[in-house]
């Protein structure tokens, strides 16, 4: 197997909040490839986006303190000088928002916008950039590129915003590319464009994605592997097919037994999941999720927290009593 | 249709902000009354000895106390000068004032709210303090302290006024800039690479503009206004040299022998004043319809 290019080791996000520390990422580790696209999929509040801003550098600290490491191709990102972090971010490692309708500056050319980063990293300016910049606008299939290069974002649709994020997120070439529920503000036929176009892109530059959203249906279609989150820990991580087969977490279970699906032998009702997400001033000092699982017992699952444990073909999971497995 | 192409006008001719902007303030009457006056005072700041029928102290003592006629159209003070031109001629210190008083506070204020606004925590709070120290006081009392500590001139006027300016601007500014930080595209700006300056200048600063230039124009008004008051006090410009407050001062004495000689320095304060403040006015309707003017409720207090 190839290096890994991000390397993130138990990554800890906390927040001095006044009713207490919130405990928002309770320590997580991942190896990202490059080419790979892996998914982080959890419901709101599980720290998923904090996680990756994280990484990036992108969070006040205070409020917020990050323990733990994430190395880029070795690089110690936590704690880099914040020149040598602007330096990489941008270049190697670009974001993408949720948000396309906030994300772009108001009063700035969407032209202006998207040079910035190759004047910043490039030292790309003037014909040159502003060659490039329409070869990305074209790249990303936003039509007469030479018209939208002095618009406004208030005269883009949100798709064509978030077409914008991606050109200006993809102007140096990055090996990581970070989309944060990229596609999540997005109606439904723009979202499959997105992720399409996503998934194009990335076989062309040969980038990595880490995708982060809440739609396991969206994850299916794009995602090498996904890691399931919950109350700041991964709870399942696996290749997309092993997990929509055979899901070992009662939480994953929870999660697809929601999605609706086609078919005859379709359940009557969806299935949803009891309670509501931990609060992360007070987490459970078991599993984060034993509170509303149906599997969990009073011993284990409220006192320890599950380690993560390999199951099969890089399929692991992190629970006492998993699901679907022989024992 | 006629829908259709105002749509494809629309669609396909972008209208910059600041045409956008143009066109709300010419659609503003006062507004442009205001604008019309302030031009008509610039040119007379500028050509002020030439417009001006006699020489601001050109004494003519058998002419003295002359109500306004032909040859003197706004009358003689007690010296027998001429009022029109020294009135005319005191249009140049009285601009001088504001604008330098104004951009001081511009120079000094909005840089402290960039920095206040921007990093926040101890720096905000040292920053923010000082200037509610100087904006504690009525700001006609700090400026009188001020030059009571500099001395009377023209000089040390603008630079009080100034200062007592520049907590307007600066909290007018870091007001901005707490909304705009927390910003999506702030943060996207900084995922691809900003730092920090760039992020204040060329990301915040645009977006926080419209109110910072609203301010201006207002404030242009009561600098002008406060220059007037110190003049008045003997604290600004000092003679033989015309004022608009200090000739108010001197007409006093002459009341009612020659009114005129304090209602037309005070007309052209009026005049001067209001123009701005429509101009500030139509530019708050034009820039931002929602903002209300810090400087509304100190006016009460100056």
């Amino acid at each position: 197997m190839t290096e890994p290019i991000l390397e993130v080791n138990d990554l800890r996000v906390r927040f001095g909040t006044k009713r207490g520390v919130a405990e928002v990422v309770n320590g997580i580790s991942y190896d990202l490839h490059p080419g790979e696209t892996l998914a982080i999929v959890g419901e709101s509040g599980s720290g998923k986006s904090v996680s990756v801003l994280a990484l990036m550098g992108l969070l006040a600290q205070p409020p917020a303190s990050v323990l733990g490491s994430a190395r880029y191709r070795g690089e110690e990102l936590l704690g880099m000088p914040a020149k040598d972090l602007r330096s990489i971010r941008g270049k190697r490692l670009a974001m993408i928002f949720q948000d396309p309708m906030t994300s772009l500056n108001p009063v700035r050319t969407v032209g202006y916008q998207l040079i910035e980063p190759m004047a910043l990293h490039l030292n790309l300016k003037g014909g040159p950039a502003r060659e490039r910049g329409l070869e990305l606008l074209e790249l990303v299939g936003i039509p007469s590129p030479d018209a939208r290069f002095s618009d406004y974002p208030h005269q883009l649709s949100g798709g064509m915003r978030q077409r914008v994020m991606i050109a200006m997120a993809l102007a140096c070439d990055p090996d990581v590319l970070i989309a944060d529920e990229a596609t999540t503000a997005l109606d439904v036929t723009t979202q499959a464009q997105i992720t399409d176009l996503v998934a194009e892109l990335q076989q062309r530059i040969g980038m990595a994605v880490i995708w982060i959203t809440h739609d396991l249906g969206v994850v299916a279609s794009i995602a090498d592997r996904v890691h399931v989150m919950y109350g700041g820990r991964f709870m399942e991580q696996a290749a997309v097919d092993d997990l929509y087969a055979t899901p070992h977490h009662p939480y994953t279970e929870g999660l697809l037994g929601s999605l609706p699906m086609p078919g005859p032998d379709r359940p009557e009702r969806l299935m949803t999941i009891p309670g509501l997400p931990p609060d992360p001033v007070t987490m459970p000092s078991g599993c984060s999720f034993a509170p509303r699982c149906t599997y969990a017992d009073t011993d284990r699952c409220l006192q320890a927290v599950p380690p993560m444990e390999l199951l099969g073909n890089l399929h692991s999971t992190a629970c006492f009593y998993p699901l679907a497995v022989a024992r | 249709m006629s829908g259709s192409t105002e749509f494809d006008r629309l669609a396909t001719k972008p209208v910059s902000r600041t045409r956008e902007t143009l066109q709300a303030l010419v659609a503003n009457r006062l507004a442009v009354a205001g604008l019309i006056v302030l031009s008509l005072l610039v040119i007379v700041g500028i050509f002020g000895e030439v417009i001006a029928p006699y020489g601001i102290n050109d004494i003519d003592i058998p002419n003295r106390l002359t109500r306004p006629s032909g040859s003197h159209w706004f009358g003689t003070d007690e010296l027998g000068r001429d009022v029109m031109s020294r009135v005319l001629i005191a249009a140049r210190v009285s601009l001088q004032v504001g604008f330098i008083a104004v951009g001081f506070a511009l120079v000094v204020g909005v840089p402290i709210g960039l920095v206040s606004g921007y990093y926040r925590g101890t720096i905000d709070s040292v920053l923010m303090r000082m200037m509610d120290v100087l904006f504690s006081f009525p700001a006609i009392l700090l400026a009188i302290a001020i030059l009571a500590v500099l001395g009377p001139g023209v000089g040390n006027a603008m630079i009080a006024i100034g200062l007592v300016y520049t907590p307007i601007f600066a909290r007018i500014t870091r007001g901005s800039v707490l909304v705009v930080s927390g910003e999506v595209y702030i943060r996207a700006a900084r995922s691809l690479g900003a730092g920090d300056r760039r992020i204040i200048f060329r990301h915040i600063l645009p977006n926080v503009l419209a109110p910072i230039i609203v301010q201006t124009t207002l404030s242009l008004a009561f600098a002008i206004l406060s220059e007037a008051a110190l003049s008045f006090l003997g604290l600004g410009v000092q003679p033989p040299n015309p004022a608009w407050g200090r000739m108010l001062a001197e007409g006093r004495n002459f009341f009612e022998q020659a009114p005129w000689m304090g209602i037309f320095p005070g007309l052209a304060i009026l005049v001067t004043v209001m123009s701005f403040n429509f101009v500030g006015d139509g530019l708050r309707d034009a820039l931002d319809p929602k903002q209300k003017s810090v400087i509304e409720s100190r006016g009460q207090s100056v």
